[in-house]
């Protein structure tokens, strides 16, 4: 176990490392980029400024636009906030699931965590049981429970997070497929059960000078959960952001899904993505390599959970309650879809899935409910059935499109080999064909200097 | 003492239930080692065809086999009969129609992909048996009369209903008729051929996709027979039962070791036991956390489970 609890050290301060180094190598990597793929570099500057400048022009120009030319219903803020907070999920589900290739199905439990951290750390919840702290909150001083600002509690629920995400995935090691499947199923259970449960408890301890008794101490608010939370706040100049509502809550949102998108491209090109390609292609030859694949499958499940942590911590303060039954399995799945979907390994793909599955699960359904509702008051409501939708498009999506629509060019290469291999096989000829096949696409060159992976498929096959 | 007893016998009653589901997901598993997740829900959709064949038309059943105390023990037998057939019979089609569907065309994709389509699978059932049977509970007044059998036999300390007896008249010969199968028929020899190695079993002549084919239809009959216990022996049905009973009967399999028939059946026992006591005397909040904390500990620590062989790779 000592080996592992180091490794989790290192996930932590490794998140703060990656952290410091994706921001500080950030400028020099954009002016290369910006050098070698100009048109690109100018269409994602055009879209980021599209999408900042959104609530601007979507409340006056677009939300008229999709009720007179289009006949689209428009995101309102709520359902534009959630798109953030669910792409910033998508992006860390693809870390674990995309990057690592681990299957993570209790994805909701670090997403729960997450928004119980600021629900311990920004409520009065805890002015119940004596803890009162008030540092830097938007509440006056002398307030009942904690209250800490939304900056301080998003680091403190990465933190957290990770080491749950390091502690959950350190019993997950030496299981491979889908029997990790399961195990993390059911920690995405357990997680939300605690949440749940312990709302009474009742314990004594008394150790020499310890003396601990709680009786019927209400540590999670139980089904009822916890509310009020505080909304997150940043004071600039007497000016307050008050991010609970209004356009103020997607900038925010969009600020953190900016920095996730940032850190988790950076994860990729890093030496660590590298491995973590290397141990999802072949884990055995991973480790022959050199990989040191404890680690590294720690290092994906604590950092692919921090980005849960702030999703929900930011959730959780947005919506200024946190109860228990938000976080269920259809959550995990919901968010594998939107992985899946936009096509696993690629980070945009998982932001475009989440955006456009949010909208559709949001917006578009109950939209469409409604309408056929003022048409054919008796027919079903599709907004009610939504994970009949959702079902049927994981079952075509595997049959038809495992890739998913915006596949990262690696996966494509993958696949289309092991479609060769396959083949070969079907018709008898043995392997070594395999070797004049060019695991790397002729675009691969394209995506950068640490971009290139090692050939592995290619290479093994010769020992 | 007589409490204990009284919940070991209601834990038994429910691992048997168990079992039925659990070899579905054992057989499955050791033939084409998927996971399938579908499964709890075809055992969902049986108790849902059950409570609709039962249920008065009063409480929105078609009332088609209405049993109930009053009526006499050979109608009893012969309607129950009845409903158990035309379960299995549907839930066996359903299950060999999903396999078709959603399994088959992914036979040699990665293992993660016909996983996520029964994932998949299991919210389009689940969501049928919500359009079917509505978001809420139904239930039925219990067809046997609440009178304890031993009772006669001047034994007070057990109590032993009608419907605990029900449960293994029909689990248990279904469990022996099963064993006999697999391991005496032409039929069960081909799926223990194809369990070992689909692409030797098939150059040995075994039609791999029909064994399958024939796998997943004892699987749903299985889930089907289970699903009429479960409406006649605990009177309940709802549209998300299938993802809970599913994976208590998942961790059953496990437990046992998957891909072990006996295995699957012992490790029924055992959760349903497990059920039982939490249930009684820790709170039932809590069970579904033990049942899983019961998983996790096998599959980290014994991922062979109690009686299985060396899957050192595929765990």
């Amino acid at each position: 176990m000592s080996a592992s609890t180091t490794t989790i050290g290192s996930g932590v301060g490794g998140w703060f490392g990656f952290l410091g180094s994706t921001l500080g190598s950030y400028p020099g990597r954009y002016r290369k980029a910006l050098k070698e793929h100009r048109g690109k570099s100018i269409g994602l500057t055009l879209l980021f400024l599209a999408i900042v400048t959104y609530p601007v022009i979507g409340h006056y120009v677009i939300s008229n636009i999709s009720r007179t030319v289009v006949p689209l219903p428009y995101p309102d803020d709520t359902v534009s906030t959630f798109m953030m907070i669910f792409a910033i999920m998508a992006i860390g589900l693809n870390v674990v699931v995309g990057f690592a290739g681990l299957l993570d199905l209790g994805y909701v439990a670090f997403y729960a965590i997450g928004a119980y951290c600021a629900a311990f750390l920004a409520s009065p919840h805890f002015g119940a049981l004596g803890i009162n702290l008030t540092f830097l909150g938007n509440v006056g001083p002398g307030a009942a429970g904690i209250h800490l600002p939304y900056w301080i509690i998003a680091v403190v629920a990465i933190i957290v997070v990770a080491t749950f995400g390091a502690l959950l995935g350190a019993p997950t090691l030496r299981l491979r497929g889908d029997y990790l499947a399961i195990v993390t199923l059911g920690f995405g259970e357990i997680v939300p059960l605690f949440f749940k449960n312990l709302s009474s408890v009742t314990f004594s301890l008394s150790l020499g000078p310890i003396n601990i008794q709680l009786q019927n101490a209400n540590w999670t608010g139980g089904v009822q959960g916890i509310n009020p939370i505080d909304p997150p706040f940043l004071p600039i100049l007497g000016w307050i952001f008050d991010a609970r509502s209004g356009p103020m809550a997607v900038y925010l949102g969009l600020f953190l899904l900016a920095i996730a998108i940032l850190v988790a491209r950076n994860l990729e090109l890093s030496r660590i993505g590298r491995a973590w390609g290397a141990i999802r292609e072949d884990e055995t030859a991973a480790e022959m390599m050199g990989v040191n694949t404890v680690r590294t499958k720690l290092l994906a499940f604590a950092l692919g959970a921090s980005f849960a942590g702030v999703a929900g911590s930011f959730q959780a303060s947005y919506l200024g309650a946190s109860t228990s039954d938000f976080f269920d399995f259809s959550i995990s799945i919901l968010v594998l879809i939107m992985v899946i979907l936009g096509g696993v390994g690629n980070i945009w793909g998982a932001v475009a899935g989440a955006f456009v599955l949010t909208y559709v699960d949001k917006t578009l359904l109950p939209y469409i409910g409604q309408r056929i509702g003022d048409i054919a008051p008796s027919l079903p409501n599709p907004a009610e059935y939504n994970f009949l939708i959702y079902g049927i498009i994981l079952v075509i999506m595997m049959r038809f499109r495992p890739q998913g629509f915006l596949p990262s060019r690696q996966r494509e290469a993958e696949l289309s080999v092991h479609g060769l291999e396959e083949a070969d096989l079907a018709m008898g000829i043995e392997a070594p064909e395999l070797d004049n096949v060019s695991v790397a696409p002729p675009g691969q060159e394209e995506t950068g200097g640490d971009a290139r992976t090692p050939e592995v498929p290619g290479e093994a096959r010769d020992l | 003492m007589d409490q204990l007893l009284q919940v070991l016998i209601i834990g038994l009653a429910n691992g048997l239930i168990f079992a039925l589901v659990a070899l579905g997901y054992t057989l499955v598993y050791g033939i084409i080692e998927l996971i399938n997740f579908a499964h709890g829900d075809v055992f969902m959709l049986g108790s849902m065809l059950a409570f609709f064949l039962v249920a008065p038309t009063t409480n929105g059943g078609w009332a088609i086999f209405p049993i109930s105390v009053d009526t006499p023990l050979p109608l009893l037998i012969a309607q129950i009969l009845a409903i158990l057939a035309i379960c299995m019979t549907v839930m066996a089609v359903i299950n060999t129609t999903i396999e078709r569907v959603a399994y088959r065309p992914l036979r040699h994709a990665p293992k993660v992909a016909p996983l996520i389509s029964a994932i998949g699978m299991s919210y389009v059932l689940q969501n049928i048996g919500l359009v079917w049977g509505g978001a809420y509970q139904r239930t039925i007044d219990s067809p046997f009369p609440n009178t304890y059998l031993l009772e006669p036999l001047g034994i007070t300390a057990i109590a032993i209903t009608p419907s605990q007896v029900f449960v293994g008249a029909v689990t248990i010969p279904l469990l022996i008729a099963l064993s006999w199968f697999v391991s005496r028929t032409r039929q069960g020899k081909a799926m223990r051929a194809t369990a070992q190695d689909p692409d030797t079993a098939g150059l040995m002549g075994v039609d791999v996709n029909r064994t399958i084919a024939i796998t997943f239809l004892i699987g749903g009959g299985l889930a089907g027979a289970a699903g009429v216990a479960q409406m006649l022996y605990n009177n309940y049905t709802v549209y998300t039962l299938g993802f809970r009973f599913g994976l208590n009967s998942f961790t059953a399999a496990v437990l046992g070791g998957i891909g072990n028939l006996q295995g699957a059946v012992l490790g029924a026992l055992i959760i349903g036991e497990v059920n039982a006591l939490s249930d009684r005397y820790l709170s039932p909040n809590w069970t579904q956390a033990i049942v899983f904390g019961v998983l996790i500990a096998i599959l980290v620590f014994r991922p062979t489970g109690l009686l299985g062989q060396q899957l050192a790779d595929r765990a």
